[in-house]
């Protein structure tokens, strides 16, 4: 039966207490994932939702608890194990991260180039297809400083995209974009979220932006969970920390400095 | 007084000798990553290595060969007139090979590398840490040590040689010519001086010369590359990355030439 459970579950965080230099960031984290479901985790600055990317992409080992990901422990991962789990995940960040001295094209063949076995003309390819979904045709040959924010957004989605990966780690993805430009990519991310078998964790100051694509909500305040649920819980819960937070309020249980 | 140049003394070993510790476990770990070799896929890398093929050694090669041209001239000339005058011009061949082959052409290249590449190695990886590209890379999954280091250590490897080779002879060649506005001696007999002065020893010792810079210089200022934690920072570790690759280069061409030639 248990077996039957870490398999369904794609993310697994349980018990998780990490502390950095003494400041404890995460308090007794519990949360899990199962495949084809999508997480959205939000919170104000400083509540700890940063820090879950130290444990479940960084493979960082310093927690107490246990974290794992395709029922597989991370902390027992060594070097080589790390660097084939953190392929196994697709990252976008609000700064993008893209290789200033690499063309669009080049910045999201990178992970093939470097992990697969492919031939280049199927890379070419593979990464054209994924181009041409995402518009970005008209500048493969740019390089990032060349880019307008939604492009360098796209590329940065599609170099996530290119390894197939089960899971999608959006950190502050779309913090900074323009509100038309973004509807394209939230129409890809839609449909990305339907996939069976395939996840999304979104890192958000602003959850009501994902509403339609997240099967569950988990918010953080101090390094804890202080709210759980389902969509309905999110749009009906009298959760009063959720509730400080939906109406963008500096009075509540939340002391906001 | 006496106190505080002690402790001033105590305090800068001390700095050096964690320096040092960390420079060998940054080595220790690239070794280590050379087990990543396994996953790589050589086309991935093949990019960076000519592209640094073409920095370090291509775009090099008009300012190695004005240098090499200058110092062979100055050194050819002042040995075709000083030496006669101490009756040692049978020597020429060998003073030429000892001066230029062995010492000069090494380290001058080393230090034209050093000033255009491993500034720019420097500076390139610091921005690239600055704005995220590193970690971006390794959350692909992708040894950053491997990725970055090792195909800039192969671009250096092979520019510092070839350099060196082409500094060598337009050196000799070149400065030969030029010192033909001077003095007058023979092509053919200046030729048959150089060869019967070179041994294998010195192309041995040239070679390995070349593979240590070609190694010690983007290993160096890599490692300064990925040391600044914030922008203002990247100045002070080039600059820092500059100095020791000079100040180590200069050791390595001294150690090789004591231990070939002593």
């Amino acid at each position: 039966m248990k077996e039957d459970r870490l398999d369904d579950l794609i993310l697994d965080v349980q018990n998780v207490t990490y502390s950095v230099n003494g400041i404890t960031l995460l308090n007794d984290i519990s949360l899990s994932l199962k495949r084809g479901d999508n997480l959205l985790v939000f919170g104000p600055e400083s509540s700890g939702i940063t820090n879950l990317f130290d444990l479940i992409v960084r493979t960082d080992s310093g927690y107490e608890g246990e974290v794992l990901f395709k029922g597989e422990s991370l902390k027992t991962l060594d070097y080589f194990g790390q660097l084939m789990h953190k392929k196994e995940i697709g990252y976008v960040h609000g700064d993008y991260g893209l290789l200033s001295n690499m063309t669009v094209e080049q910045n999201i063949s990178l992970p093939l180039e470097y992990h697969s076995k492919l031939s280049a003309a199927e890379i070419k390819k593979h990464v054209g297809k994924i181009i041409y979904d995402l518009n970005l045709d008209h500048c493969r040959k740019l390089r990032p400083f060349d880019l307008t924010r939604s492009e360098m957004l796209k590329t940065s989605f599609a170099r996530s995209l290119v390894m197939d990966p089960d899971l999608i780690y959006l950190e502050y993805a779309f913090e900074d974009q323009c509100p038309l430009n973004v509807k394209t990519m939230m129409k890809i991310l839609n449909e990305r979220s339907q996939l069976p078998d395939k996840s999304l964790v979104i890192i958000t100051y602003y959850p009501w932006n994902f509403i339609d694509i997240s099967d569950s909500f988990i918010m953080f305040f101090n390094g804890r969970i202080v709210f759980k649920g389902t969509k309905e819980d999110f749009l009906n819960s009298d959760n009063p920390y959720l509730l400080q937070y939906k109406n963008k309020s500096i009075e509540g249980p939340m002391v906001i400095l | 007084m006496i106190k505080q140049l002690a402790i001033y003394t105590g305090s800068k070993a001390l700095s050096i000798e964690s320096g040092v510790l960390d420079f060998i476990n940054y080595t220790k770990s690239i070794i280590f990553s050379l087990r990543s070799l396994r996953y790589l896929s050589f086309r991935s890398i093949y990019n960076i290595i000519i592209n640094q093929i073409k920095f370090t050694g291509v775009d090099a090669l008009v300012i190695v060969m004005i240098i090499a041209l200058l110092l062979g001239g100055t050194v050819i000339i002042q040995a075709l007139t000083s030496l006669p005058k101490f009756g040692v011009e049978g020597f020429l061949g060998n003073i030429l090979v000892i001066i230029i082959a062995r010492e000069l052409g090494p380290l001058a290249t080393a230090l034209i590398v050093i000033a255009r590449s491993g500034s720019a190695i420097a500076t390139e990886i610091s921005v690239q840490k600055w704005s995220r590209e590193i970690l971006s890379m390794e959350l692909m999954g992708i040894d950053t040590k491997l990725y970055i280091i090792f195909p800039r250590i192969i671009a250096s490897i092979i520019s510092i040689t070839s350099l060196i080779i082409i500094f060598d002879i337009v050196a000799f060649i070149g400065g030969y010519l030029l010192s033909q506005t001077v003095v007058y001696i023979p092509m053919d007999v200046f030729g048959q001086i150089l060869l019967d002065s070179f041994t294998f020893k010195d192309i041995v010792a040239a070679l390995i010369k070349s593979i240590i810079f070609g190694i010690t210089i983007p290993l160096i200022c890599c490692y300064y590359g990925l040391k600044p934690s914030s922008k203002f920072e990247i100045p002070i570790y080039v600059s820092k990355a500059v100095i020791r690759t000079l100040f180590i280069s200069i050791i390595v061409n001294i150690v090789i030439s004591v231990l070939f030639y002593l």
